[in-house]
């Protein structure tokens, strides 16, 4: 199996390496294409025909046809017919999975963390979306459709996240994932510590520099979030009463969201890695009467399984990521299969635009370690991570009525040789190998006429020093080997 | 405004001693500074203040062009014009055959006559120096005293305060037929309040054409290292000071209507200064080029019902629908993207959105027009004026209509910035700012032959050469050679290369991190410099935040990330040229924005 992984990997980077090329060459092009798509009219049936459908609610189904309809499954079947005007693709020999739910990424995010306070919960992750990133387009070719975007890991509690369909080439507003609950991010440990960084002249350590400091931001912010709510709630019932001389209390929007926690409004995503922290965090959670909806990466999850289970808490781990950094030491491969078997809902996240690309392979890497079933392990990237966002009712598995969110794989998506031929988002395509291939000559071309113009000339003398090559990464940076020192999950 | 407040503890103490008038006039007079006394003798009445321009084109912009009329200035106004005008006998004439006379051009955004941060010592090499400068705290250039916010979120500063007369910029802006300007602080979130400017003028007083005009927003994190530091902390610091503006107002009107039994509300100069803002008396220009820098802008407007005004508009076209439809005005910068590396074989090509986003620059005007956007040019940080006019020329090449480009130097930002009785067109009454060429305006052989501000021709220099690609250099723009050592790990190999407009700076890196854009970036005055980038290592991706000083060719700091360690960087630019040394006045810059090698999107 590690044979095959590194042989996969050895694959991936050459691939990569002209993938980059290949983005290189169409740019923005495919937001053109995709709008077009819409404008158009692009047909609003679509037939896929025999293929193996990897259903996730109802096991694989051999020679099976599926029919999206306004953009959502209409019937999963056999012999399925569609309208005149339907788009029909054969997928014989073909697998269609449903599209990969990544809950953890900092994809689109032109600022990750607001890192100068312990408590930024009024910042937020929509504010900064970046639509054109290039990373999207390549996550739409690993079979990736949704996005749980997170705030980075460098204070307690971080900023709102957002969730997002890769809707690329369309404008932001239609890449929010509709009905997706808010949630937020929280960190704990090494990170929040800034243990790796070092403290400049004239320059003071941020509180908290300990795990015992994490924990007493979280009380403190709870409990002002309380008295908030409270101020609030007798200024109203005050009005309510006809009192008129009255001046409201302040609006505060560091202290709104964590009302809304105490209220259940919102999910809590919290990043952790060792077991003392994790049930420091749910006890604090239990004083408070809140919820924490997943533990994110939760490296020495299965130290406390039981504990995060009886919490209700689902987990989000990386698939073999250990002993890169201290509080990395206990991790074991075998986490997210414990886990599972404590009755946790868990689930496999990238945390990197790289990694994003191929989850599927590092949700089958858990059938090696733990042996969770074929089945089991195709949860991890599916209808698991859509429970963790509270959006299982809308995509994750292949059912009628779900969302057309899926991609056609040339073979079993737990194969090293199966690759994406077309990503549907709504019944939308976002990306087709086929179309990318075709397009490459005119954009070849459209290149060639705009290094002509004027303004792309380069100066007639001096000018600045053209940029060095970019250096490819080579298979040993591969996450299988940590000794290199350089694997960091954490942002 | 340190200057002012400077002065003050003189004059108080004179002034309530001081009962007798001839002697409070002669200890005014005693104290004022020389060049407002000389001002003063000058006196607007024993100069020549009468002028007539004859036989020249006139392009009034209010109504038809006259072919062949005369012009007469009188008192600093525009006294008559038209086809069969006599010019008056105490005239001063100028023979205006063959030329061309347009209401005077208008910059509609810029930094003119603003303060820069005084200059920093100059540190001394190796890695303890760069962690000691870039720790220091860069003193502002302007503040405003007992805010309750921090410098960067001070909506209350007032350019009218700040703004200081003379100076190359001034004088390069109106050989380059430029006769007026909108100007505003170059730092910060909340940046402060411009006003409009006439280009000529020894005192503040005499220049103010209108003050205050806009509330400008920059979305430039701080780089003090406080909070904001980032486009997020950003967006929820606006929004919460306006909030809290918003519930200002609110304590204010009930404490007022009766104040028995309530607690007072706190003062608070910095809320108060957004009150106009919320109650849509006074606009907003917010700094936006990307597309969706302008979305998000638009969408802040929106949120708070503010009077939006986008400044930069590099990509606006894109979404001049929603411009159009909001009737949001544009002030757009005429610093055209080009590239300025010279070929290798070595180097990455350019992505396709960067050749595009060249030779789309000049396209945008002419779309902006056809969607019925209103817009308005500004320099945004050309380095060299004689572009000015010659990359309006370009925009009509690609489709603008002459008479719009004409306007859009005009009347459009006389308009937009609240000035339209006064600036704009050639008619009776308005202030005499007149633009004279030979040939016309937009023709490549056109030649600025006066300029009228106030009523009074201004000394022109000569024009310099439209600029070459590549050949200017800015504090930060060009390509860096860096050396990146985090603790603990190799040394690591970064290109960096950085477009610096004004304080503002965009770029990216290639190299042992991998490729990305920088994000969260500025530059001060004296070359602090601050930025957060996507770095890899490994398959790992993570922020790093860059904290520097650029001194000459030379840029050392320190870098911190969330989770990889911190270090220090110090580099190189590449090719030599570039300004030497951080100069407190520094040129607003320069090097067109080309994205330079990234990876695309």
């Amino acid at each position: 199996m590690r044979k095959l992984i590194s042989l996969f990997v050895t694959l991936f980077v050459l691939g990569a390496a002209c993938g980059g090329g290949m983005f290189d060459a169409q740019g923005q092009r495919r937001e053109g294409a995709a709008r077009t798509a819409a404008a158009t009219g692009a047909p609003t049936e679509t037939l896929i025909r025999n293929a193996t459908v990897i259903t996730i609610s109802r096991g694989t189904l051999a020679n099976t046809d599926i029919l999206i309809r306004n953009g959502k499954i209409a019937a999963v079947g056999q012999n399925l017919k569609a309208g005149e005007r339907a788009r029909v693709i054969d997928a014989t020999g073909k697998y269609v999975m449903p599209g990969i739910i990544d809950a953890h990424s900092h994809s689109m995010s032109d600022a990750i963390n607001e890192g100068t306070l312990s408590v930024t919960s009024m910042v937020r992750i929509r504010d900064v979306l970046n639509p054109t990133a290039v990373n999207l387009y390549r996550e739409l070719a690993g079979g990736v459709t949704t996005l749980n975007l997170l705030h980075g890991s460098a204070n307690t509690i971080g900023g709102q996240n957002t969730v997002v369909k890769i809707k690329y080439g369309r404008p932001v507003s239609e890449f929010i994932f509709p009905g997706a609950p808010p949630g937020i991010k929280f960190a704990l440990g090494e990170n929040v510590k800034r243990a790796s960084s070092t403290v400049l002249p004239g320059q003071t350590r941020r509180y908290p520099a300990t795990r015992m400091g994490q924990e007493e931001v979280l009380r403190d912010a709870f409990t002002r979030a309380r008295n908030y709510k409270r101020a609030w709630d007798e200024h109203r019932a005050a009005t309510t009463r006809g009192d008129k001389n009255l001046i409201p209390p302040r609006r505060d929007l560091q202290l709104e969201p964590l009302v809304e926690i105490l209220e259940g409004k919102r999910l809590v995503h919290a990043h952790c890695y060792r077991a003392d922290e994790i049930i420091m965090l749910l006890n604090l959670a239990d004083d408070f009467g809140f919820k924490i909806k997943t533990l994110q990466h939760v490296l020495e999850g299965y130290k406390v399984a039981r504990e995060i289970a009886a919490h209700g808490a689902g987990a989000s781990s990386f698939a073999d990521s250990w002993s890169y950094k201290i509080e990395a030491y206990d991790a074991i491969p075998h986490n997210a299969a414990v886990m599972t078997r404590a009755g946790i809902v868990v689930s496999i996240n990238s945390d990197s635009d790289e990694r994003a690309r191929r989850l599927n392979i590092d949700a089958a890497k858990m059938m090696k370690y733990g042996d969770l079933t074929e089945e089991e392990a195709l949860r991890l990237i599916t209808i698991n991570p859509a429970i963790q966002l509270g959006i299982q009712d809308r995509v994750g598995t292949i059912d009628v009525g779900k969302d057309a969110d899926l991609a056609i794989w040339t073979a079993h998506p737990f194969s090293v040789y199966s690759r994406v031929e077309t990503t549907f988002i709504d019944g939308d395509i976002f990306f087709d190998r086929q179309q990318d291939l075709a397009r490459r000559p005119a954009l070849e071309r459209e290149r060639e006429e705009l290094m002509r113009a004027e303004a792309n000339r380069p100066p007639t003398e001096g000018g600045a020093q053209p940029g060095a090559p970019r250096r490819r990464p080579t298979n040993h940076h591969d996450h299988d080997d940590v000794d290199n020192g350089e694997g960091d999950n954490h942002r | 405004m340190r200057t002012q407040t400077a002065r003050r503890p003189g004059v108080a103490p004179l002034l309530t001693l001081a009962l007798v008038f001839a002697l409070l006039v002669s200890a005014a007079s005693l104290l004022m500074p020389r060049r407002v006394a000389s001002a003063q003798q000058q006196g607007r009445t024993s100069a020549i203040d009468t002028y007539a321009i004859t036989g020249a084109r006139i392009v009034t912009v209010s109504g038809a062009e006259i072919p062949r009329g005369t012009i007469v200035i009188r008192n600093g106004l525009i006294a008559s014009v038209g086809a069969n005008v006599a010019a008056p006998p105490d005239a001063r004439i100028i023979d205006g055959a063959g030329l061309t006379v347009y209401p005077g051009f208008i910059d509609a955004n810029t930094n003119l006559g603003m303060p820069a941060a005084p200059a920093r010592p100059a540190g001394g090499g190796g890695a303890a120096a760069a962690f000691l400068a870039a720790q220091q705290q860069p003193t502002p250039a302007v503040f405003s005293p007992n805010s309750s916010q921090p410098v960067g979120l001070q909506p209350e500063i007032l350019a009218s305060d700040v703004v200081r007369p003379g100076g190359e910029q001034i004088e390069s802006a109106r050989s380059a037929g430029l006769t007026a300007a909108q100007t505003a602080p170059r730092e910060g979130i909340f940046m402060g309040q411009s006003a409009v400017i006439n280009l000529a003028g020894d005192t503040p007083q005499q220049m103010i054409v209108r003050s205050p005009v806009a509330l400008h927003v920059g979305f430039t994190p701080l780089r003090t290292g406080t909070y904001p530091a980032s486009l997020l902390g950003v967006y929820a610091g606006i929004r919460q000071m306006l909030l809290d503006a918003q519930r200002y107002r609110e304590a204010n009107a009930v404490y007022e209507r009766n104040p028995r039994g309530l607690r007072r509300p706190d003062q608070d100069k910095s809320l108060a200064a957004l009150l106009p803002v919320l109650s849509r008396q006074m606009p907003v220009v917010m700094y936006a080029d990307r597309q969706r820098d302008i979305e998000r802008a638009l969408d802040l407007a929106q949120e708070f019902n503010l009077r939006v005004v986008i400044a930069g508009g590099a990509e606006s076209w894109r979404v001049a629908e929603r411009l159009a439809a909001a009737k949001v005005p544009v002030l757009l910068s005429l610093n055209y993207p080009r590239r300025t590396t010279p070929d290798s074989p070595d180097a990455e090509p350019d992505p396709l959105r960067i050749l595009r986003e060249r030779v789309d620059a000049p396209k945008t005007a002419g779309r902006l027009a056809a969607a019925g956007v209103r817009f308005a040019f500004q320099s945004g940080g050309l380095s060299n004026m004689n572009d000015y006019l010659a990359n309006v020329s370009k925009s009509l090449e690609q489709g603008l209509p002459r008479e719009e480009a004409v306007r859009a130097l005009t009347i459009r930002p006389a308009e937009i910035l609240g000035v339209a009785d006064q600036l704009g067109t050639i008619e009776v009454g308005k202030i005499a700012n007149l633009t004279v060429t030979r040939g016309d305006a937009f023709a490549r052989d056109r030649r600025i032959t006066h300029v009228f501000i106030d009523g009074r021709p201004v000394d022109l220099r000569p024009a310099p050469a439209p600029s070459a690609p590549g050949q200017t250099r800015s504090l930060a723009s060009g390509t860096w050679a860096l050396r990146v050592q985090l603790e603990g790990q190799p040394e690591r190999s970064v290109t960096l290369t950085l477009q610096q407009e004004a304080e503002r700076l965009s770029g990216s890196i290639q190299g042992d991190f991998g490729s990305a854009q920088i994000a969260n970036a500025s530059v001060g005055a004296t070359g602090d410099i601050r930025f957060t980038v996507p770095i890899t290592t490994g398959t790992q991706t993570t922020e790093a935040t860059f904290n520097g000083t650029i001194n000459g060719n030379e840029m050392r700091g320190t870098v911190t990330t969330v989770g990889t360690g911190s270090g220090t960087f110090n580099g190189t630019r590449a090719g030599g040229g570039g300004s030497t040394t951080p100069s407190a006045t520094p040129t607003p810059t320069q090097t067109p924005t080309t994205e330079g090698t990234r990876p695309p999107e």
